[in-house]
């Protein structure tokens, strides 16, 4: 068969209430399944931890220390030209949120979403329900979904620079 | 809505179990379909490997296709760790549950989307066989295929390869597909013309296709080639579904002019007075004063004063040789001759 459908997930077109509310990043990246890009010039190195329940690495935090709709308005745009990656505890890099030339479609298996990822539920009870899904997608491998159309994203191209010690406040 | 960056920013997280997926450049005509309230079905195609290798030398690729698009899938490797990342809820180590933004897909390689601008026509040429009539038998070899079964394998959308399908006048008979040559297409022209005659069809008005492709049918030819020829020569604005028909004279006449030309081709030098009075013979009555040699511009020559022939092939043909070589990749012949000097 060398011909495979593409579907256009139909949540790409109405908002998911449950995306937006655990949404940290400003409204502007956000997007209606809340997929984001984040680009990095590099690779981030880390220890993958040796806990079973932990399915996933903390290895930052992004800090947008321009965005203040409070003061400068919803539709201030300056906010966009500085952002700023704490990766692990003295390493810095700055970067900008670009809105990008020709949009991304996010393209997955159909099915690959699940249940998942809909709020941390218990860890040992994420696994399972990531196992069930991985096999559900192994059943329909030939269908491809759209899963999202991305417009912006955050870009660093710059090298990390070394920041001493507290995370905290340093936006301002 | 809470965000984080004034209490320290955003948590960002890598899950250990990255996902596969892919990320697709839109161009603006794609990007509007998407975003259009009913999306229509989009679906990648590839050519399957082993037959396109036999076929010709082009390396098999996948295409997107919309209904009527298509677009050449061209990945394109970046150096740098691009992120698909998705908000959750997360709490690490001992700390309370908090919004972080999980990276859960990596990609090395973006897809970048190119206007196909292949020829359906070409492609449809070197999967059909041959239907051909010659002293009244077929000559044609099945290839048990149906239309869908050829389109699939057509690194086209399915509108494209509609219209290449219409301009052969390509048709499905039995299980299997062919495309006519132009001597069973003038055979096919002459009963259609001569069974209008007889049942006093005017072919320039909306008629039943299948009428007139059951009296063709009764004299030896498969109705289903009678009815793509039919659906060939319609007018295009005309709808196209297939069970009516309303000729368009002037695609006709052209067509009449030029597929007998073609069905003499290699047969010596053709009288140009006695391809006037074949061409206009094979034409309803009222259409024969339109049979002039400017309604087939372009598609004959004129080896002498009297004579006359189809143009021949040689400058498509060299195109379709040329297009391999400058794919293949011979390195080795580049450094050669370089290393000569």
């Amino acid at each position: 068969m060398p011909s495979v459908p593409l579907h256009i997930a139909p949540s790409t077109t109405t908002n998911t209430s449950a995306a937006t509310s655990t949404n940290a990043l400003p409204p502007l990246l956000h997007t209606p399944t809340g997929l984001a890009l984040l680009e990095i010039q590099g690779t981030i190195n880390f220890p993958i931890s040796t806990l079973a329940s932990e399915t996933s690495t903390l290895v930052g935090k992004l800090v947008f220390p321009l965005y203040n709709p409070a003061i400068n308005g919803e539709d201030d745009t300056k906010w966009m030209k500085r952002v700023y990656f704490y990766v692990g505890r003295n390493q810095r890099m700055t970067g900008e949120v670009k809105k990008l030339g020709m949009p991304f479609a996010v393209v997955g298996r159909k099915g690959w979403r699940g249940d998942e990822g809909r709020g941390g539920g218990v860890d040992v009870e994420m696994g399972g329900v990531e196992g069930g899904d991985r096999e559900e997608g192994r059943g329909d491998e030939d269908e491809l979904e759209i899963v999202e159309v991305v417009r912006y994203k955050v870009v660093f191209s710059a090298r990390p620079e070394p920041v001493g010690g507290g995370e905290d406040g340093q936006g301002d | 809505m809470a965000t984080q960056q004034d209490a320290g920013g955003v948590p960002v997280a890598i899950a250990h179990d990255l996902r596969q997926l892919r990320l697709l450049e839109l161009p603006s005509g794609v990007l509007e379909l998407l975003e259009a309230p009913n999306p229509p079905p989009l679906s990648i195609k590839s050519l399957p490997p082993a037959p396109a290798a036999s076929l010709n030398a082009t390396p098999a690729y996948a295409v997107l296709c919309t209904p009527t698009k298509s677009f050449q899938l061209r990945q394109v490797q970046t150096s740098n760790s691009l992120y698909v990342t998705q908000p959750t809820l997360e709490a690490h180590g001992n700390t309370i549950p908090a919004p972080t933004t999980r990276a859960i897909a990596a990609c090395a390689a973006t897809l970048e989307l190119h206007p196909a601008d292949g020829d359906g026509v070409s492609y449809l040429e070197a999967v059909l066989p041959v239907y051909d009539l010659v002293d009244g038998e077929v000559d044609a070899e099945e290839n048990r295929k149906t239309k869908p079964a050829i389109f699939s394998d057509i690194p086209l959308s399915d509108g494209e390869c509609e219209t290449a399908w219409n301009s052969l006048a390509a048709f499905e008979a039995a299980g299997s597909t062919y495309r006519p040559t132009a001597k069973t297409l003038a055979q096919v022209w002459a009963s259609v013309n001569a069974a209008s005659l007889a049942e006093g069809v005017k072919l320039d008005t909306q008629f039943l296709t299948e009428d007139l492709a059951k009296l063709v049918a009764e004299e030896g030819y498969p109705a289903p080639l009678a009815a793509s020829l039919l659906q060939h020569l319609s007018s295009t604005s005309h709808d196209r579904s297939g069970e009516w028909a309303c000729l368009d004279q002037e695609k006709t006449l052209s067509f009449v002019g030029k597929t007998l030309l073609e069905a003499k081709r290699g047969n010596g030098d053709y009288l140009t007075a006695d391809f006037m009075d074949t061409w206009r013979d094979s034409l309803p009555e009222a259409w024969r004063k339109g049979a002039e040699l400017k309604a087939i511009d372009g598609a004959y020559e004129l080896p002498s004063s009297t004579t006359i022939r189809a143009k021949s092939k040689a400058g498509t043909a060299k195109a379709e040789i040329v297009v391999p070589k400058t794919a293949a990749r011979k390195w080795h012949d580049k450094f050669a001759k370089t290393r000569k000097k």
